[in-house]
């Protein structure tokens, strides 16, 4: 059967509501924040297994450990939500691959969602076993790690099946024997190594902005920020070489090596590298991290695009429905909402940690207003959504 | 060529891979909605710890706080995108409808998603590090971004009813879609249940810190009585409007059940009714592991029936009364170009427009009989009975096997394929793939 008419016939026939290219868009902008937050998190968490062994004889890891521990637990939850926007995307314009895949490890797609539940309320077990001073905390972090990293395998596995049609029918049915019970896992170890490898620049980067954070603090001794400043630079460091050759191997078997934006990814890192040795300041790193990684998620995206219209998909093609409402309130509700919302709390939790002490919002502070803007925000969001609903309603049954 | 947009299947013996989706689903539900009713609830507590200066409140918001982090927002918000994805691996076709409509939706509801997990982290580790006016505009916006993730969610589950009314037939449009006639019912059902199970935690953390503070415990324990009590009485108040909203084929599955749900609901009632009277009465009966018992008994007794009951109440559809359970588009739907495939399947068969069959099953063979026999009745009838002879799920041998060969080859002919079954799907076929399933029914109930 021609591969081409396979992957197209399987889209759905209500077609989608906006231009595809805007969904390509949403897609690797949200899932670089995805793989952001999975980088830090499981890079802080590693982190703190090492510092769990050091902390009794060591008063900067004492301190450096629980912070680590927080960190890698706020960005847990931040990855999962973050990562339910481009699980909503891509199965949007690829709805072929994704669903594929899931069908062909179903098995594997129940195993995930549980073992992220263990694994992560794990993780709150090893933070208060690790608060209490238990010997057993390192232990109990290392399996809820183990568990969190073989979520991220199982995920590359859903990657990886999604952009195989080729293989699709052989996996189903090895040899014309059909086999769904949902077993199947393929994995591309190098795409996995690279992906993996980056927690630790990514770490490394965090350490640098911690310390640049809080040495505006008093509390903080200057030779403790110095110690964590120093071990960040060097993660960084040792960590982007380490991702640098295994993204040029993996680029290398994509055929990708001198493409344009594998080059431009390349050159970014070699000036993250430069930022990070220098250490002038970590914010400005930073922001080249975030360039780095939109470059990598649209690297991903590049190599799933030229797979699936090389077998004829025709994703700028997909039948289309346009619609209006929905996209409106959708661009409101991020754009106005949303950015005002999570202003107010960024802007609320730095002032927090830039204050020893209770932290007081004076009226007409940067603080207050975004609260009340927000507070007014989602209440007029709130009446809007039923004004909609009764004019629909009434529209559709009067 | 004749192909329709099949996915592979993915089978799961003796349960159904609908049950996994059940069990996430039940898991799901107590605690996003916990997570809901908590945030209302926290705004009530903040609103009065700062009114009335009740420093003390603080303290079990904090309590509660952990709690909610681990119950609602490890095993809820993982167990969110988990329904959606065992949705995806069982039912990949319903839930690619459901996407392709809703996708704007979805991701309206994510930015509401997005502020809660930040702010509930903010919400109870600030508790006291920021002034307490900007913590209570935090606890009210998080009260109302957790209120809008049900409002945004609601219309696509209603949906997976039915559309509620017949415009988006007409016009493919997601507002006609999402603002069915049983969006509002559905919603209010469910802030009530939010709010009584709000309280229904609420007991187990107030009763646990009896030990510390008696008089603050029982106070709160009484409080979380009458807050469950009222979030009881709209639950049960709204679901009598709820049912009356319902279609037609879900009326008719209802009725087939009604007796024992009656029972099973009257039961429950007077149960929690007598619980919350309790709790207000002598608070100081109620102890952790009773508060902890009640909890999974709901979870148990109230929250898993009602899923199957949901579950079978839309048979034979999976989402919008055009999408079958077993994967085939059972009508037209103009307003987006969908074409019913029935039609093209009765004169085709199976073999033929499902992309995934090997081509050595495409035509059947004396040899092959049994093998097509057993593919066909997974891809068609799997997703509702399980095929084991003792399996759990609507076994189907034990409900086939009896009418023998012939009878099941009559009875999918003259009931399921002419569509005159209300729970079924109309699963018109050729007469050889008729003879396929059959055979195979028949050699599986020897
Ligand atoms: C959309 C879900 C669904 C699908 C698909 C489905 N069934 Fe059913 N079927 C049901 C339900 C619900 C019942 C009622 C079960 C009960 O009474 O416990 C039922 C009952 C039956 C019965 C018992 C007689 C009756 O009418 O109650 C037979 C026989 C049967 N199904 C055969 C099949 C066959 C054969 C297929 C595949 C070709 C199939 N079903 C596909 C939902 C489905
Ligand atoms: C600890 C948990 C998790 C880890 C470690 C993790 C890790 C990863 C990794 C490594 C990838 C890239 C795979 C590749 O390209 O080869 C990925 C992709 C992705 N993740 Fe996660 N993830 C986790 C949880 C989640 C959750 C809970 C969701 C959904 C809510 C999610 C949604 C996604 C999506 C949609 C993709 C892109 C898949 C594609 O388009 O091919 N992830 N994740």
């Amino acid at each position: 059967m021609e591969i081409s008419t396979f992957v197209n016939v399987m889209r759905d026939s209500a077609g989608i509501p906006f231009y595809p290219v805007v969904f390509q868009g949403l897609y690797v902008l949200t899932w670089a924040l995805h793989a952001a937050f999975v980088l830090l998190a499981l890079g802080s968490m590693g982190l703190s297994l090492y510092g769990s062994t050091q902390q009794k004889s060591s008063p900067y890891w004492k301190i450096l450990t629980p912070h680590l521990i927080m960190t890698g637990k706020i960005s847990i939850s931040i990855l999962i939500v973050l990562g339910v926007a481009p699980l909503l995307f891509t199965q949007v314009i690829y709805d072929s691959g994704w669903y594929v895949a899931n069908t062909l490890s179903g098995a594997w797609v129940f195993i995930f969602i549980y073992a992220l539940v263990i694994g992560y309320m794990m993780y709150y077990w090893y933070q208060s076993a690790n608060k209490k001073g238990s010997s057993s905390s390192t232990l109990i972090g290392i399996i809820s790690f183990g568990i969190l990293i073989f979520c991220g395998v199982l995920m590359h596995n859903f990657a990886v099946e999604a952009i195989s049609p080729t293989k699709w029918m052989e996996w189903y049915a090895p040899n014309g024997v059909i086999d769904n019970a949902g077993w199947n896992m393929h994995l591309d170890l190098i795409r996995l190594g690279f992906m993996v490898s980056l927690m630790i620049p990514v770490t490394g980067i965090f350490m640098q902005n911690y310390t640049q954070f809080l040495s505006t603090r008093k509390d903080f001794e200057p030779k403790y920020l110095e110690f964590v400043k120093s071990l960040g630079t060097k993660l960084a460091i040792f960590g982007l070489l380490i991702s640098a050759v295994l993204f040029a191997l993996w680029m290398q078997k994509e055929s990708l090596l001198l493409h344009p934006l594998s080059l431009a990814t390349v050159a970014s890192v070699v000036l993250l590298l430069l930022l990070a040795i220098g250490n002038k300041n970590s914010y400005v790193t930073t922001g080249i991290l975030v360039v780095v990684a939109l470059l990598i998620s649209s690297v991903r995206e590049l190599i799933r695009y030229k797979i699936m219209s090389g077998v004829g998909y025709d994703l700028y093609g997909y039948p289309m429905n346009l619609e209006w409402e929905t996209i409106i309130m959708f661009l409101l509700t991020f754009v106005v909402l949303g950015f005002t919302g999570i202003a107010f709390i960024l802007t609320m939790a730095w002032k927090v940690g830039k204050t020893e002490g209770v932290y007081t919002a004076t009226e007409g502070s940067a603080v207050s207003r975004l609260a009340n803007a927000s507070l007014v925000l989602f209440i007029l969001w709130i009446v809007v959504y039923f004004g909609w609903g009764m004019v629909a309603l009434f529209k559709n049954t009067l | 060529m004749d192909l329709l947009g099949f996915y592979p299947l993915f089978y799961v013996p003796e349960i159904g891979s609908a049950w996994l989706m059940g069990l996430t689903g039940a898991i799901h539900i107590m605690a996003s909605h916990t997570s809901v009713g908590a945030a209302i609830l926290f705004a009530f507590l903040a609103h009065k710890a700062q009114k009335e200066n009740r420093t003390d409140l603080y303290d079990y918001m904090k309590r509660y706080g952990m709690f909610l982090l681990i119950f609602s927002y490890v095993i809820g918000s993982i167990t969110g995108p988990g329904i959606w994805y065992t949705a995806t691996a069982a039912s990949p076709r319903g839930i690619s409808a459901l996407i392709h409509n809703f996708v704007w939706v979805w991701a309206t509801e994510w930015v509401f998603f997005v502020y809660e997990v930040i702010g509930v982290f903010a919400l109870i580790y600030f508790m006291d590090k920021v002034d307490r006016k900007t913590h209570l505009k935090l606890t009210y916006t998080f009260a109302l971004a957790s209120v809008g993730t049900l409002a945004l969610i609601i219309g696509i589950i209603s949906f997976m009813m039915w559309p509620g009314t017949d415009a988006y037939y007409a016009t493919g449009s997601a507002s006609d879609a999402f603002f069915g006639t049983n969006t509002f019912p559905h919603m209010f059902l469910r802030i009530g249940f939010m709010i009584m199970m709000s309280g229904i935690i609420g007991m187990i953390i107030s009763s646990a810190m009896h030990k510390e503070n008696k008089e603050l415990s029982e106070e709160l324990t009484q409080k979380m009585g009458w807050v469950s009590l009222l979030g009881g009485f709209v639950t049960v108040f709204f679901f009598m409007w709820y049912i009356n909203t319902l279609p037609a084929n879900a009326q008719a599955l209802l009725e087939m059940a009604k007796d024992s749900i009656i029972m099973n609901r009257i039961i429950l009632a007077i149960l929690f009714s007598l619980y919350f009277f309790v709790a207000i009465i002598k608070p100081q009966w109620i102890n952790r592991t009773i508060a902890i018992t009640m909890m999974f008994v709901i979870g148990i007794v109230g929250v898993w029936p009602g899923e199957k009951l949901r579950e079978t109440m839309r048979k034979p559809w999976v989402a919008g009364q055009y999408m079958y359970s077993n994967q085939i588009i059972g009508r037209d739907v103009p307003g987006k170009e969908i074409k019913s495939e029935v039609e093209l399947i009765a004169a085709k068969g199976l073999l033929t427009v499902n992309p995934w069959i090997p081509d050595r099953l495409r035509t059947i063979t004396p040899e092959n009989k049994l093998e097509v026999g057993k593919l066909l009745t997974r891809i068609a009838c799997s997703n509702c009975h399980s095929l084991e002879k003792d399996g759990l799920y609507r076994p189907l041998i034990k409900l086939a096997g009896p009418m023998g060969e012939e009878g099941i080859r009559e009875y999918m002919k003259n009931v399921i394929g002419t569509g005159s079954s209300p729970y079924m799907p109309k699963i018109a076929l050729p007469d050889e793939e008729y003879d396929a399933i059959a055979a195979y029914i028949a050699s599986q109930a020897k």
